[in-house]
């Protein structure tokens, strides 16, 4: 709990990327996605959990994902987000993008 | 970008949602931490610390789909409206010259459409064509009539060269040209039916009438409202009398259209059927008239009496009108070719004497689309006056907005400088100016849309001159209000873009230095004042020649008395009244309103004075002295008096007596003439006893008195030389009563209206005016013109002095410090003064000496609307020189008075 959340914004829209993986696997709702992203980077990624809500703004006003009304595990009202085709496509475009900049800092971290 | 647009217009309810997904989050991270042994307040309390700022990201959400463009829009308009408010003179005034701007033009534009250019409501109206003709002037070389024509119902009009130009025909042109006609599918004809008595149910009221032929409506392509239309059986002689009524009238008289068919209604006392109703935008062939009853052409003999039988048989009386409409694929021109030789030939046949056959009537077709020309002709040069001067307003209001704008950006120079270097963004900065500029036009333009509503009402009542069915058709024309506003909207633009390009320009040390502008602008400026007073010269110029000719119209002497005198008519031909008994109804008519308390005395004649010329006299034929060898009287008027017409209109009995009691028809035919007319036939001798011969109705008029000089028909082109008659023995068909009363004579109406119920309720009064109102109805083009032209040039020199007041203040500003040093140096007050004051003379000088060559030449456009004022009128370009100056010299005395009061040392400090 002490922990300090790391900050997600080393690499530029990777929140975006992320929520995207995050809903390529299953729809979920906004609170969902954040406990999914900790839970599978084991807590090293803490997603601020306020600028979640920007961003899924965001990714739904350029048509990637889309939010419907619907009801949590526990039986409460919430926005469930699914993924879009354009979505699918964005995501591969990101995790090429993403893959070579990590390549990238690799080589050069490993050149030291 | 359409999703950008949906989502903002549904902003709130997303908002609300997106509220809930945030107080679901929230719940559900609290509850989980209360899972993990927390205490429920401070698991809500961790919740939210780790979620961040609530509200801060609600807005960033918000902002993703609100999006930036709309929230900086709506701050700049926030400022801008505080700078408005700011600045509240300044922005008053241009959004009002802007309104009156728009409003002007679009107003005038708008009635110039309707009456100019719109088509009639028909079928295919660019297939129809008006039949016209025109001829050699009718009179010889000793000024003798000599013409095919020896009689017309209608309007001639003068053509190019002195020639005669008219759209009647005798009813045989008519007829040959509908025989077997190649060139046209459709030929019809109409006339002029002029105000009938419609009697329905018993009520009586009057009904402008339209004699039509049977192809009329067909030619026309118009379907009825109800029932049927006038088709051409029913258009022969003996054919049952039936009658199409406008559908105005049906919903009036009837309670609507299908209410009417099968109706029985009396037109002059004459039984007819109601048919049908014609469409409601359905108006005729005339943009001017509207006419309420439309009957069969033959009919004409049924109302008018057998005598207009006459009409049909006479090739020399040009009476009906023709409109046709071309066959698919036959031009104007082609049409043209065909039927002119065949009116040739038929017109050639009419004429008697080498005289008439050496200037026969030529057919010419024009363009039909828009319907008859009359209206057109009347009006169309006044429009393009009135429109020149509203577009002169416009553009004195644009300039007048640039150096507005111009003045502003120079005076905030310095908060622009301190905005860019704060880390403003160019761009936006420009926006933000160019918001407040489109800001100020558009609440001109929403403004002028009221103006031009009001405009064109208030413009159709002054055209329409107190007629009671004068029907223009004139409503907003939207496409020109959105030509005006448009071109509002680009001159803020356009004038707000250059000098806030400027004003931001990076530079930005310069202006923090001293905050104030350079010399650019204030050259544009310069000009742009220069124009203003130009432009406002011009409409000095023409109003004031407008407003000469209307004092001079108002200053001619008429001879009978202007004021408290009330005016109507009366037709009891059309009631079913006959001679000899009509003449007696009158007579009695006229004891009965003499006895109405509060009313001195009563008269009639054929028609008001100012309008005897118009309406036709009692006798238009040759006139002589004594027996038919005698002199032949020129240029005098004949008018039909009852007893004490010269004592009702006051007009001074200078010898013998005025036409009274005696003057029966039985008893010797009297006539009473004017000083003028004495003195040029009579010289010194004495007139009384002697006789006028009207050589035409071969009859003797015993003169037995003469009455001071009167002016004759119009107060332009009337005669002073009047011969009156009595009514009695030159009975008219209609009558104009004159009552002479205490008071306002307009409280007498109702009076009358009993009187005349009481006698026979089957008459209707018409034309009820005072008689200063039927004077003023004969001027009404020249006031409106002065009205609408002192209107127009008070609100330049408003705009201008505006614009100069502003380009004074600006430039005083600018030197407060030159000034301080001189006044330090000794300078005194009246010495600065003068120094202002010197340049505000300088450029209305320079926008005098630019305008006074443009109104010598302008002012010959309207040279035809002047009565006894010339063009280039001296006393009126002094005087309207004078008040521009005046009108300057004070716009610059506020300014040049605070320059006097600047204090030297604070002047001096602030450099």
């Amino acid at each position: 709990m002490g922990r300090k959340a790391q900050k997600n914004d080393s690499l530029p829209g990777s929140l975006d990327m992320l929520i995207l993986r995050t809903l390529s696997r299953r729809d979920l709702h906004g609170y969902g996605i954040v406990q999914f992203i900790q839970q599978s980077s084991d807590n090293e990624l803490l997603v601020e959990e306020g600028s979640l809500y920007p961003a899924l703004q965001r990714l739904e006003l350029n048509g990637w994902i889309e939010g419907v009304w619907g009801v949590t595990s526990n039986n409460r009202r919430a926005r469930i987000y699914k993924i879009t085709a354009a979505g699918r496509r964005q995501l591969a475009v990101e995790t090429r993008k993403y893959a070579k900049l990590t390549l990238a800092i690799a080589r050069v971290m490993g050149a030291e | 970008m359409l999703r950008r647009l949906r989502y903002w217009i549904e902003s709130a309810r997303r908002s609300e949602a997106l509220r809930e997904e945030m107080e679901l989050h929230l719940a559900e991270k609290a509850a989980e931490l209360e899972a993990d042994g927390m205490t429920a307040e401070r698991a809500r309390a961790e919740a939210r610390r780790r979620f961040g700022n609530v509200g801060l990201k609600h807005e960033e959400s918000r902002e993703i789909w609100i999006t930036r463009f709309w929230s900086e829009l709506s701050q700049d308009v926030r400022y801008g409206c505080r700078t408005m408010t700011a600045n509240k003179a300044f922005s008053a005034l241009a959004v009002l010259s802007l309104a009156l701007g728009i409003g002007a033009n679009t107003a005038i534009y708008s009635l110039m459409e309707s009456i100019l250019m719109r088509s009639l409501p028909v079928g295919d109206p660019e297939s129809l064509v008006v039949l016209n003709w025109h001829s050699r002037p009718p009179k010889n070389a000793s000024q003798q009539w000599e013409h095919v024509i020896h009689g017309v119902q209608g309007i001639l009009w003068p053509g190019d060269k002195g020639n005669m130009v008219s759209g009647m025909f005798p009813y045989g042109a008519f007829e040959t040209l509908r025989e077997e006609n190649p060139v046209f599918s459709t030929l019809f004809g109409y006339f002029n039916g002029l105000n009938r008595t419609l009697a329905v149910r018993g009520q009586a009221m009057s009904a402008s009438t339209e004699y039509v032929t049977g192809e009329y409506f067909r030619g026309l392509a118009v379907s009825p409202a109800a029932g049927r239309l006038i088709e051409s059986e029913d258009d022969h002689p003996g054919a049952a009398p039936v009658a199409v009524i406008s559908f105005a009238t049906s919903q009036n008289r009837f309670g609507g259209p299908p209410n009417a068919i099968g109706q029985s209604i009396l037109v002059d006392n004459v039984s007819f059927t109601v048919i049908g109703v014609a469409p409601p935008e359905f108006f005729g062939v005339d943009p001017a008239a509207a006419p309420d009853l439309y009957l069969p052409l033959h009919t004409n003999v049924l109302v008018d009496g057998a005598g207009a039988a006459r009409m049909y048989g006479d090739g020399n009386f040009y009476w009906i009108e023709m409109m046709g409409r071309l066959r698919p694929g036959v031009s104007m021109a082609q049409a043209q070719a065909v039927l002119a030789p065949r009116f040739h030939q038929w017109v050639a046949t009419t004429a008697t004497t080498d005289g008439e056959r050496a200037k026969l009537p030529a057919l010419m077709l024009n363009p039909g689309a828009a319907g008859l020309g009359n209206l057109r002709r009347k009006y169309s040069k006044p429009l393009y006056v009135l429109l020149m001067m509203a577009g002169m307003i416009l553009a004195i209001t644009c300039a007048n907005i640039a150096n507005l704008l111009l003045a502003r950006a120079a005076a905030r120079r310095r908060e622009m400088a301190v905005r860019l270097s704060l880390g403003a963004g160019r761009f936006r900065v420009v926006r933000q100016l160019l918001t407040e500029s489109v800001m100020l036009a558009s609440l001109g333009g929403a403004l002028g849309v009221l103006f031009a509503i009001w405009g064109v009402r208030s413009l159709t009542l002054l055209l329409s001159n107190g007629r009671e069915n004068f029907t223009l058709h004139a409503e907003l024309n939207w496409s020109v209000l959105g030509v005006t506003a448009a071109l509002s909207v680009v001159c803020g633009l356009l004038f707000g873009l250059a000098p806030a390009i400027q004003s931001t320009s990076p530079d930005v040390m310069p202006a923090l230095k001293n905050g104030r502008g350079g010399g650019p602008r204030r050259r544009a400026q310069h000009v742009l004042v220069v124009a203003q007073i130009a432009v406002s010269f011009l409409l000095l110029v023409a109003a004031g020649l407008f407003v000469r000719t209307l004092n001079k119209l108002h200053s001619v002497q008429l001879g009978y008395a202007r004021e408290n005198i009330l005016l109507f008519s009366l037709n009891a031909r059309q009631a079913g009244h006959r001679d000899p008994e009509m003449a007696t109804f009158y007579a009695n008519l006229r004891k009965r309103f003499e006895s109405i308390p509060g009313v001195s005395s009563a008269t009639l004649s054929q028609s008001s004075i100012i309008s005897a010329g118009m309406a036709g006299g009692a006798y238009r034929g040759t006139m002589k002295i004594g027996a038919v060898t005698g002199v032949t009287i020129v240029g005098a008027g004949v008018i039909a008096a009852g007893p004490r017409f010269l004592t009702t209109m006051q007009i001074p009995i200078l010898a013998g007596r005025e036409i009274d009691e005696r003057d029966q028809p039985g008893s010797p035919s009297v006539a009473v003439i004017s000083e003028r007319l004495a003195r040029t036939y009579f010289g010194n001798e004495n007139p009384l006893g002697r006789r006028v011969t009207f050589v035409d109705e071969k009859r003797d008029l015993e003169i037995v008195g003469v009455s001071a000089n009167v002016r004759y028909g119009g107060l332009k082109e009337g005669s002073p030389m009047t011969v009156f008659t009595a009514a009695s023995q030159f009975p008219p068909d209609r009558v104009t009563y004159a009552l002479r009363v205490a008071g306002d004579p307009l409280t007498y109406v109702r009076s009358v209206h009993e009187v005349v119920r009481e006698a026979d309720s089957r008459i209707p009064v018409t034309n009820v005016f005072t008689q200063a109102a039927e004077i003023d109805r004969t001027i009404s083009r020249e006031i409106t013109f002065a009205k609408l032209c002192t209107g127009f040039a008070v609100l330049a020199l408003l705009i201008a002095c505006v614009g100069l007041y502003g380009t004074v203040s600006y430039s005083v500003a600018r030197q407060t410090g030159e000034i301080g040093i001189r006044m330090a140096l000794g300078a005194q007050r009246g010495a600065v003064v003068w120094m202002v004051l010197r340049r505000v003379l300088l450029l209305a000088a320079v926008g005098l000496a630019i305008s006074v060559p443009a109104a010598l030449s302008a002012s010959q456009l309207v040279k035809s609307f002047l009565f006894e004022t010339q063009p280039n009128d001296p006393g009126t370009l002094a005087l309207a020189g004078v008040v521009l100056l005046s009108a300057a010299i004070l716009a610059g005395y506020a300014p040049a008075r605070r320059a006097s009061q600047i204090d030297p040392l604070a002047a001096l400090r602030h450099e």
